[in-house]
């Protein structure tokens, strides 16, 4: 019941009771915006001016590299380095209070056990350091202990060993080794990427490291709330098209045939046909990314994208499809050539075996590799024509893979060719190229004369799992399908007939092969003589052309001509189409093409 | 204004009764007794108080022990990592490509030649269809072995540790250390050929 005399006082109650909510509302309003809306502007605020708490930066771990099957190539794991106090070694033994498990007599034996020396020795090493400034602190043990060894250590420091320090440090680790070594590269001093995939890749390689902000009681343990964290970020991994077991076999088996060879170095690619990836990049010598300086330098960067030469007689099928898709040959066109002949230019042609005048085919003169009878058929079209489709192949450009140090090998121009060179260009002469433009230019014959770029990254999964794909490579019609056809005939026909025809054999298999003889040069403008840096291309199975195998030897004194590669070739084949599970072939070669008018 | 609204404005039959009395003015006699403050309120009050106290002590103790739980998880998630970092990086190394080849190839085992498949529809052999040769295209111990430094360490590291702990019965053992640890002549087969045992 609201009477006059109760309504004044009950006003008031409402009026007071009001202004004290809204007083709480304001306080309530300022208190959630402190402690919600801007703390962390606060924390840091706090943190910045009156210079509390502690910051320790958390670094992230560089990512990994991996093969197209997940097999991990490089890896960041922690080593610890450890050093001790020498000055206080007598404080932590004389410590009534707590004294430690072991006195120094004890401690350094087990000590001196885990990090791999003698107790007296490293007795003497703490009393000479002792003797030359009693107050010493700092006496460097040992570096690069394994995990193992840091938590055998850090047990005897928790048993009272106070004077012990361990630090961690960050290194790379490749468990593979030397296996496809010079393709995932390796780091310089400062953990950056120095070569190969290591350094191409830098960018999603690479961590972001973050920090932690804390306050700490006196026992060290962290004052609840104190803490701000900025996460680190560790770097992607990186895939590669490469596959990790082939590729130590080829290391191997290339290894030894050319040791058996006696060469200086070797190498075999594998390029997947229809896609253009590479499987597997072997060579030897190959550097080991774990112990950069066992290797020479010379062979730090890979000999396949790095080293050029001149092609020699592979490059014949490039004439040889250059005429075709000009439309002004076949593969039994027929030429005569006699095993040294004169051109009216005044140029001078020599066949590597003395024959008498044949009347060669197109596909007899791959099939004997006669330079003489290239050299006429590459006069059926313009130099230019020949200058544009070397280039079409590939001739003169890097891969588009980016490898630093990738050499894009030389083409002159067809105006600057002299008389000579007008005709060694017939037969790879006089132009350079690295073994993976080779197996470019071979995957293209394969690919019904279509290249696909060489690719070696597959992918780059960030640490939250974003997997970004490389660039789709750029496909390019290079020569028609019917050119490519015909000159796959051909190197069919060069593998069954040519002279390495049993030694290349495999199997189960129709494959197509090339080889090629270069001269090197001596490094005085002229070239060595009777040695040579010798090639194979070839590809199987012949009638669906799957894989691509370059082998090539350095200056081999066994065997001199390209012949040495041949058991090489042989097993590399071999094991790629094992690997790869390749079908063997099922249709018969067609008939065989004459190699005589 | 709704009906009912203006129906309860209305004045009620009593209100001139109690404007009457309104009206009737007289001098205060005294002044109102002091109402006694009640207890009860006065309870309530400190009870909350203590009660808001002991919540937010419980919070406080509660933050702080879970503070001391974490850093005891952490320095557990510390040492575990640890540990499964030293078995990872005993087997850096192990699994690589080198190792298993020399061990496999110690066992006797080859890689041979071209592989040959079998078409289960028909039965018919697909490939070349010859065996292997018991020769291996490789030799993964010989002087072509892929460099592996880790597995030199390795080695470096168990001969170590074989040589530690092999010390205090050296001389019994003499014999067998003389001996290398590695022979290339495979061993006599006295009971046929050995198998692996298998779980």
């Amino acid at each position: 019941m609201t009477t006059r005399a109760t309504r004044g006082p009950r006003r008031r109650t409402v009026v007071a009771l009001a202004v004290v909510f809204a007083v709480l509302a304001a306080f309530v309003v300022r208190l959630v915006d402190i402690q919600v809306v801007s703390a962390d502007d606060h924390v840091s605020d706090s943190l910045e001016v009156g210079n509390l708490g502690t910051t320790t930066a958390i670094a992230g771990n560089r990512g990994s590299i991996v093969d197209a099957d997940g097999t991990v190539l490089a890896a960041s794991t922690l080593v610890y380095d450890v050093q001790l106090s020498p000055s206080l070694i007598a404080v932590v033994d004389e410590n009534e209070k707590s004294p430690p498990s072991y006195l120094w007599t004890e401690a350094s034996d087990k000590i001196a056990a885990v990090i791999g020396t003698t107790g007296e020795q490293l007795r003497a090493d703490v009393a000479a350091n002792l003797e030359e400034n009693p107050e010493s602190q700092y006496l460097f043990l040992k570096s690069g202990l394994n995990t193992e060894q840091y938590l055998q250590l850090k047990e005897l420091k928790d048993e009272g060993l106070a004077y012990l320090a361990m630090k961690s440090r960050s290194v790379r680790v490749y468990p593979n080794g030397a296996v496809a070594g010079t393709m995932v590269g390796f780091l310089n001093g400062a953990g950056e990427g120095q070569y190969g995939v290591e350094r191409m890749m830098g960018e999603c390689l690479a961590p972001t490291d973050g920090s932690q902000t804390y306050r700490t009681g006196k026992d060290g343990v962290v004052i609840p709330g104190s803490e701000t964290t900025t996460d680190a970020v560790d770097g992607g991994t990186v895939q590669l098209t490469l596959n990790s077991d082939l590729n130590w076999y080829l290391q191997q088996m290339v290894a030894e045939e050319a040791q058996r060879q006696g060469a200086a170095s070797a190498t075999v690619t594998v390029v997947e046909v229809k896609t253009g990836k590479i499987r597997a990049a072997a060579e030897w010598p190959s550097v080991d990314p774990n112990n950069v300086d066992g290797t020479p330098s010379g062979y730090w960067t890979s000999q396949i994208f790095s080293k050029t030469f001149e092609p020699g007689s592979t490059f014949k099928a490039v004439t040889a499809a250059t005429i075709i898709d000009q439309g002004v040959a076949d593969w039994s066109t027929g030429v005569t050539a006699e095993s040294r002949e004169f051109f009216p230019n005044g140029a001078e042609i020599n066949d590597p075996f003395s024959h008498p005048q044949y009347s060669y085919t197109l596909a007899g003169a791959l099939i004997d590799s006669s330079n003489v009878a290239l050299s006429k058929y590459g006069e059926m079209v313009a130099p230019e024509v020949r200058h544009d489709y070397l280039a079409k192949f590939g001739v003169g450009q890097k891969t588009p893979i980016g490898l630093y140090g990738e050499e894009p090998g030389t083409l002159h121009p067809a105006s600057e060719w002299d008389n000579q060179s007008l005709y060694t260009t017939t037969f790879g002469q006089h132009f350079t190229i690295t073994a993976a433009q080779l197996a470019s230019a071979y995957q293209t014959f394969a690919n019904d004369g279509e290249r696909i770029d060489l690719s070696l990254i597959e992918s780059c999964t960030q640490a939250d799992g974003t997997v970004v794909e490389a660039d789709a490579p750029e496909h390019e019609q290079v020569v028609s399908e019917s050119t490519a056809a015909q000159v796959q005939r051909m190197l069919e026909n060069v593998a069954v007939q040519g002279g390495l025809s049993e030694r290349i054999e495999v199997p189960g298999y129709r494959i197509a092969t090339k080889t090629g003889t270069a001269q090197t040069p001596d490094g005085h403008g002229g070239y060595k003589s009777g040695i040579f840096d010798v090639s194979i291309v070839g590809y199987a199975p012949a009638e669906d052309p799957e894989y691509v195998v370059v082998v090539t030897m350095d200056e081999p004194t066994k065997l001199r001509t390209s012949a040495a590669t041949a058991t090489a070739f042989q097993k590399a084949m071999t094991q790629v189409l094992k690997t790869y599970r390749v079908k063997p072939s099922t249709e018969p070669m067609d008939e065989l093409l004459p190699k005589f008018k | 204004m709704s009906a009912e609204a203006t129906a309860r404005l209305r004045p009620t039959p009593q209100a001139p009764v109690r404007e009457e009395r309104g009206r009737r003015l007289r001098p205060v006699e005294k002044t109102a007794p002091r109402r006694r403050p009640k207890l009860a309120y006065a309870l309530v009050a400190l009870t909350g108080a203590l009660l808001i106290g002991a919540a937010q002590m419980g919070l406080t103790l509660a933050t702080t022990h879970d503070s001391f739980v974490v850093a005891d998880l952490k320095s557990q998630q510390r040492s575990l990592g640890l540990e499964a970092q030293a078995l990872e990086e005993q087997l850096a190394g192990a699994n690589s490509p080198q190792s298993l080849a020399s061990k496999a190839s110690e066992l006797g085992m080859v890689v041979a030649g071209t592989a040959s498949y079998l078409r289960l529809s028909d039965g018919a052999v697909v490939g070349a269809g010859i065996g292997a040769e018991g020769v291996s295209t490789v030799n993964p111990n010989g002087s072509g072995a892929v460099a592996n430094s880790l597995l030199d360490d390795r080695a470096a590291a168990a001969a170590a540790t074989t040589a530690a702990e092999e010390q205090p019965v050296q001389a019994a053992t003499a014999e067998d250390a003389v001996a290398p640890p590695e022979s290339d002549t495979p061993p006599a087969l006295t009971d046929g050929l050995p198998t692996p045992s298998t779980h």
